[in-house]
């Protein structure tokens, strides 16, 4: 049926992943009778064809990296799984690979979904269609699926939670204990959420969950939970609650170098270069490592190496190579501390010796940890109240989270309230709830988690009355209050936080240095220069942009307006182009000091001359 | 009356404010707004004007040649109400170009002819015949036509193959009928005030001011070089600022109108009109340093080493670059006697 290579427009070109094959005559049997032959298995599974009659040519793909995905046939207005075949499949007498086998169901690519009419239930099969979803939460990927009712989401915050999701603290292995993660973050107390969805028991997270169920009060708090902002309660934190510990490696390796000289863990001798002092090594053992469980803080050294002069120096003396040592070891940097969990000795493939200290760290939440919830929603702790001061319902139920009400409407997040309810009817009647994407439709749902809590005499609405945990009155309106499944996510102030007051300079330009590694300063930049500007703030200015930075003192030749220097020796200052010894002091940028620097590089004579 | 007067004066600028730097963080933020939300309504005007951030980049560079341009013809008397008679100015202003009539054309070179086939629907939309489209090639490129039914024959007295291909190319691009550079001329109306105007996709204004019928005080054009060409710097400078407003207005970003004021006068101050980049304020800043500081430093130092330039110290980036206080706002202010001078003043 395939003609080779006769160029001809009425006829359909056949590309073969992206190559030219052929031309065929009637392309969409030539589509049909290859789509049969991959049902009935004559032709792999992996095959896709697509025909595109705009184009006038037919696509065949079976190369890798395409994404599939699974439809269920529909021939003739039929669904090729039949009410029989479903009911087998229950009782578990066939399974999916036997519904794939037998032309059920069939994996289409993205070009091969361009020729398909696809339905999301039965009812709505009329003649047309060709596929129907195996299920109508399938639209959605499995992130998504993991997280409850996101049919009532808005579509942008389904990419965020997706973010969220990869961030959250949880039991990310259970052999934690074994390894040696450069990073690792591990939840006390993970639960699985009471608000569930299919797709998250299919795919086991529910054994190593990465989140815990808070009881939430969508109620402000004297303005400390604005714009994204949330407040826990300080006894359910000490209780355990987002509670996590944080695990970081440090590894290091006694290399080779050539010439036969190698590293060696050990405390360094205080002559080696660059010794740090006696108090840094103090919590090393003899091995050059530091003794498990033992604290330690920034600036500790946690494993002791010296290391062979970078420079091989032309008199290595008679104390041989041994005394010229240079300090190499790895110190704690500033703003980590822990506890030190394990210390393990290796050997790389290159038979050196590989010493690898883990550091354990608690992290209970605190002020500017960062929590989200499975609808997009985070949020930053903004403050951790205690928890008399807390609002609390009749029955004395103190929140753990209080989420600002005005998080929900701008955002679309229905789903978040939806849990809340779900939560709660799930809570108080002790089950799990299903909330997979459409699995019941619209109000019955609703309906349900209300009736739940009103058999056991709640608020059919999930509203509760609260009390002010500082003042002891109710508040006028009624809350809204339920259970919402909460990740922590890795983002922790403690990681992050620096303060920097006066502090290394850089030494090229001698302004201050840029990075949290470097403890350095912020940025003024050129749209804070522009806003002091346009302000008219001159002074303030200046002090921002010279004294507080890159100040210093010249001199300036007052017969040439070359800058000078000061001859220690003979104590006068000397101009290095007319010898004269008459100057002014200026302070200038160091900046305009390089500048005019690079500028005599150009051959280039630039002059300063003076007023006054 | 006296209260609001002087709450007037206390916000007038102020001696020393740096309006400049004003008027470009107040453009500049609502700015970076714009970028992603540049959509537009379709339809009625016949050409879709360059809206949004590309408009005021093309602004604000000065461009020589707007993108899109567009000129505004208002009419005189009855015609501003009679749709016939508008439609009539509008077919004088239209601009039709041969190649919008030609259907087929053939080069003979063997008899040094060139057979052009007219399209009977161009013709007719135009309001033409053939033999006045023949008459107009023949008067306006010198050429020996003639015509027959729709086809125009032209003689071109060589055989030179280069020769014949070029005549053909002028004929191509030879103006029939209306104004060069005026583009589609469509008649439309004010749905407000029922005004019957005509907009047309060109700016030669130079042109389509020499119509008869048109309502010359109020011609418009969003070229503000061709206002500039027509009307002078100052009409130029106010069409400026008045199209920096409107493609502000159309994103629905308030910027005050003096802001924009004070950019147009910045950019036709020397009497033509000048881009605020690299070619034009920018590059022309009395001081070495600001300029070096701007773009294309190294240039900036060379020319001025052979020159032998002095820079005063007068502007903000160069004492800001030295460290200096600059003289803008509360650094302005400066000693108007030395303290040693002081005591030499006696007191009357």
């Amino acid at each position: 049926m395939v003609f080779m290579a006769k160029e001809e427009t009425s006829r359909c070109y056949v590309y073969l992943n992206g190559k030219i094959i052929g031309f065929v005559e009637n392309p969409v049997e030539y589509t049909k009778e290859i789509r049969e032959a991959r049902r009935k298995g004559q032709l792999s599974g992996e095959i896709n064809i697509a025909y595109f009659k705009s184009l006038n040519a037919i696509n065949i793909n079976t190369d890798k990296g395409r994404i599939r995905k699974p439809y269920i046939i529909v021939e003739s207005g039929k669904s090729k799984l039949t009410p029989e075949l479903s009911e087998k499949l229950k009782k578990k007498e066939i399974d999916f690979n036997y519904l794939l086998r037998n032309g059920i169901i069939e994996y289409l690519d993205a070009e091969e979904e361009e020729n398909a009419l696809v339905v999301f239930e039965h009812e709505d099969i009329t003649p047309a269609t060709t596929h129907m979803e195996v299920d109508v939460a399938a639209i959605f990927g499995f992130t998504i699926n993991t997280s409850p009712f996101p049919e009532h989401n808005n579509i942008a915050r389904h990419a965020m939670l997706a973010n969220f999701t990869k961030q959250a603290e949880g039991m990310y292995s259970s052999n934690f204990n074994l390894r040696f993660d450069s990073r690792g973050y591990l939840l006390f107390y993970p639960q699985k959420p009471i608000a569930t969805t299919t797709a998250y028991e299919k795919i086991n997270i529910a054994h190593h969950p990465s989140g815990q169920n808070f009881v939430v009060a969508l109620s402000t708090y004297y303005g400390y939970n604005m714009a994204d902002a949330v407040v826990i309660n300080k006894a359910a934190v000490q209780r355990g609650l987002g509670r996590s510990v944080f695990y970081k490696t440090y590894v290091d390796e006694e290399r080779r170098y050539p010439g036969g000289q190698k590293d060696k863990f050990k405390i360094p001798p205080p002559t080696a270069e660059g010794y740090m002092g006696e108090h840094v090594y103090s919590k090393l053992s003899e091995d050059g490592t530091i003794e498990p469980e033992t604290h330690a803080d920034e600036g500790d050294a946690l494993i002791g190496k010296v290391a062979p002069p970078r420079f091989l120096e032309e008199n290595i003396g008679a104390g041989g190579l041994e005394e010229k040592m240079r300090d190499d070891s790895s110190v704690l940097k500033t703003g980590e501390n822990g506890d030190i969990d394990s210390v393990i000795f290796t050997e790389s493939t290159g038979a050196t010796r590989i010493v690898k200290v883990r550091l354990r760290s608690l992290r209970v939440p605190e002020k500017g940890d960062k929590f989200a919830s499975r609808h997009g929603q985070k949020g930053v702790v903004a403050m951790v109240t205690p928890e008399e001061d807390m609002p609390f319902t009749a029955e004395g139920i103190v929140p753990d989270l209080l989420l600002n009400p005005h998080s929900i409407p701008t955002r679309l997040t229905f789903g978040h309230l939806l849990e809340e309810l779900a939560g709660k009817a799930g809570s108080v009647a002790g089950t799990t709830i299903n909330g997979t994407a459409f699995a019941e439709k619209g109000s019955t749902r609703m309906e349900e988690y209300a009736r739940m809590l009103e058999t056991h005499g709640f608020d059919r609405n999930g509203e509760e009355v609260l009390y002010d945990g500082i003042t002891g009155m109710p508040f006028k309106a009624k809350i809204f209050t339920g259970v919402v499944y909460y990740n922590r996510l890795y983002h922790m102030v403690s990681n992050k936080m620096q303060v920097r007051s006066r502090g290394k300079v850089q030494i090229l330009t001698h302004q201050p240095t840029e990075g949290k590694a470097r403890q350095g300063a912020l940025r003024f930049g050129e749209m804070e220069r522009d806003a002091l500007i346009g302000y008219g703030a001159s002074l303030l200015l200046k002090e921002r942009l010279l004294d507080q930075s890159d100040k210093s003192s010249v001199l300036i030749c007052k017969e040439c307006g070359d800058i000078g220097y000061f001859d220690r020796i003979k104590r006068t200052a000397v101009c290095p182009i007319c010898g004269n010894n008459s100057f002014s002091e200026v302070e200038i940028s160091y900046a305009f000091k390089i500048l005019l620097d690079e500028i005599k590089s150009l051959h280039i004579m630039p002059r300063i001359k003076l007023n006054v | 009356m006296a209260k609001s007067q002087q709450k007037a004066r206390d916000f007038t600028v102020q001696y020393s404010e740096p309006v400049g730097i004003l008027a470009a963080q107040s453009v500049g933020e609502p700015g970076t707004q714009m970028i992603l939300r540049s959509f537009h309504f379709a339809g009625i005007e016949s050409a879709i004007a360059t809206s949004g951030l590309p408009r005021i980049v093309e602004l604000v560079d000065a461009k020589k040649k707007p993108t899109t341009p567009l000129s505004t013809v208002y009419l005189e008397g009855a015609a501003s109400k009679d749709i016939e008679q508008a439609e009539k100015i509008a077919k004088k202003i239209n601009e039709v170009r041969m190649d919008s009539l030609i259907r087929r054309s053939v080069e003979n070179f063997s008899k040094g002819t060139i057979k052009i086939l007219l399209s009977k629907q161009e013709l007719e939309s135009e309001g033409l015949t053939p033999g006045q489209v023949s008459d107009k090639l023949a008067k306006l490129l010198k050429l020996d036509t003639s015509v027959e039914k729709n086809v125009i024959t032209v003689k071109v007295h060589t055989k030179n193959l280069k020769d014949i291909r070029l005549t053909m190319v002028k004929i191509s691009k030879a103006v029939i009928n209306g104004i060069e550079g005026a583009g589609k001329a469509v008649v439309q109306t004010n749905p407000k005030t029922g005004e019957i105007y005509i907009v047309s996709a060109g700016s030669n204004i130079e042109g389509i001011i020499t119509v008869s019928g048109i309502d010359k005080s109020r011609l418009y054009t969003n070229d503000v070089f061709a206002i500039n060409r027509l009307f002078g710097i100052e009409a130029a400078r106010n069409a400026l600022a008045r199209e920096l407003q409107a493609t502000l207005d159309e994103q629905k970003i308030s910027v005050d109108f003096r802001h924009l004021l004070l950019i147009a006068d910045a950019m036709t101050s020397t009497g033509t009109i000048k881009g605020v980049g690299r070619h034009g304020i920018s590059g022309e800043k009395n001081s070495v340093f600001a300029r070096a500081a701007y773009e294309e430093t190294v240039k900036h130092l060379i020319n001025a080493a052979s020159f032998g330039e002095t820079d005063h110290m007068r502007g903000v980036t160069e004492n800001i670059l030295v460290g200096k206080q600059i003289p803008i706002g509360t650094g302005s202010v400066k000693l108007a006697i030395k303290k040693e001078d002081m005591a030499k003043i006696k007191p009357k």
